[in-house]
């Protein structure tokens, strides 16, 4: 009878068991910011284990999402690079940054998830997300053709000109000798 | 070419000034070579060419709307390496027809009679072929002007592309010469400094998208045109400072020591009369 109630519980699945929660913290910043279209920014995170055991792999990967209107994002043209792998002690921090180019104008919020990583992630685990960076992007054309069209025409017309003196005045020598 | 250089002093007089004689012939030669090209209204047209493609990428850069969204740093970039690129592209056409240009018109034979060492006619064939990258470069600066004025980056990015473009000019001037020295005929020289333009600049042209692995490394590294031009781009648009990415100018540097050095101690063997090539 034993042996058959041994044997009953070893065949039966194990109870499903909830997974835990990452144990680290995200910090960010600047929380706000503001630049033109085109401009370069860098992002600050400081992932910190909060928990007692290590964190294993983990990955914080950058998003970049459009918080106003129907403006398009795509987030590989606002940093190439939005992944970064890690793992951390207990109690251990870490600061990533982020190159960041805006690439299109209007009001953004860029954020960092932190995801398990690597073949044993179930799925089911929680993710901590950074506080939101708020980017203002404003639309502004840097050159202007009127700017450039002085030099744009000028130049060629110049350079024309004294090639075409030049070169002629060096044919009529040649055959005055 | 026609060379006047006056006829040696006999005496004592001349043993104590031949050596300063023949230091400086090599710069008759260069004034010779510079009036030849300049003169002539050869060098001239160049730069007029170089000036409407200039002016045809300066005004893209400012009106259309997909380049406009460019950071003007990258516009800057833009401007700069596409002069630099064309400013070596014409040192080395001109370099190219130095020595066969010479074979094919006739006149190596009186240039080589001439009481001028065969290594200051090489020394200023060079010199005359890098006046073309100076006055090159010295149309560019309005079109930098332009697009650079209010970033603050002008005098960078002109202290940038003079030095990193006389580099690369001053190696690719050297094999140009080399190569002209090397064949009888003035086609074949500019064909083979051209297809090996190409092959320089090929790299520079893949998709920035392509996945950039080690073998994209060691291919930009190895390239002097290419590694001087990403040596432009890390400091104008990625903002690193002179000495960070200073590895890649290795190779534009070791391509001007060693092609210049090869053109200076193989050169005077490589000008020389060639059978079958019309000697006037």
């Amino acid at each position: 009878m034993i042996g058959l109630l041994v044997g009953v519980l070893t065949w039966l699945p194990a109870p499903a068991v909830a997974a835990e929660p990452l144990s680290v913290k995200v910090i960010v910043e600047p929380v706000h910011l503001e630049t033109v279209l085109g401009g370069r920014f860098m992002i600050t995170t400081e992932i910190t284990n909060t928990g007692a055991a290590p964190s294993g792999e983990i990955l914080a990967h950058l998003n970049v999402a459009s918080i106003e209107g129907s403006v398009y994002v795509d987030p590989e043209d606002w940093s190439p690079n939005r992944s970064q792998q890690l793992s951390l002690e207990p109690g251990e921090r870490q600061k990533l940054s982020w190159e960041i180019q805006a690439v299109n104008a209007g009001h953004f919020a860029a954020y960092v998830v932190v995801v398990p990583f690597g073949s044993n992630v179930a799925g089911n685990e929680a993710l901590m997300i950074s506080p939101l960076v708020d980017v203002d992007v404003a639309s502004r054309s840097t050159l202007t053709a009127g700017g450039a069209l002085p030099v744009v025409v000028m130049v060629p017309l110049l350079l024309g000109l004294a090639a075409a003196g030049v070169f002629f005045g060096a044919r009529r020598r040649g055959s005055d000798r | 070419m026609t060379l006047q250089v006056a006829p040696p002093a006999v005496g004592t007089e001349q043993d104590r000034r031949t050596g300063t004689q023949l230091q400086s012939r090599w710069l008759v030669v260069a004034e010779q070579e510079c009036r030849d090209l300049w003169t002539s209204g050869r060098g001239l047209i160049l730069v007029f060419l170089f000036s409407v493609l200039l002016s045809g990428v300066t005004y893209l850069t400012s009106t259309n709307q997909a380049l406009n969204f460019l950071e003007q740093r990258e516009s800057v970039n833009l401007v700069l390496q596409f002069a630099v690129a064309v400013g070596v592209l014409a040192t080395l056409v001109v370099s190219a027809d130095g020595i066969s240009g010479e074979r094919e018109r006739g006149t190596l034979e009186t240039l080589l009679v001439t009481p001028v060492s065969r290594r200051s006619i090489i020394g200023g064939k060079l010199i005359a072929a890098l006046s073309l990258w100076i006055a090159t470069f010295l149309v560019s600066i309005p079109y930098v002007w332009v697009l650079a004025r209010g970033v603050g980056i002008l005098g960078r990015a002109l202290a940038l592309g003079f030095f990193v473009g006389t580099l690369v000019a001053v190696g690719l001037g050297s094999i140009g010469l080399l190569i002209s020295a090397a064949c009888n005929s003035n086609k074949t020289s500019i064909t083979a400094s051209i297809f090996l333009l190409l092959i320089l600049f090929a790299p520079t042209q893949l998709p920035s998208g392509l996945p950039q692995g080690w073998f994209f490394d060691v291919l930009l590294r190895a390239n002097p045109v290419a590694s001087g031009l990403a040596y432009i781009s890390s400091i104008l648009v990625e903002g690193h400072s002179w000495p960070q990415d200073l590895a890649l100018l290795i190779t534009p540097l070791l391509t001007a020591l060693i092609a210049g050095g090869a053109l200076m101690f193989a050169g005077p063997r490589l000008v020389r009369l060639t059978r079958g090539v019309n000697a006037g």
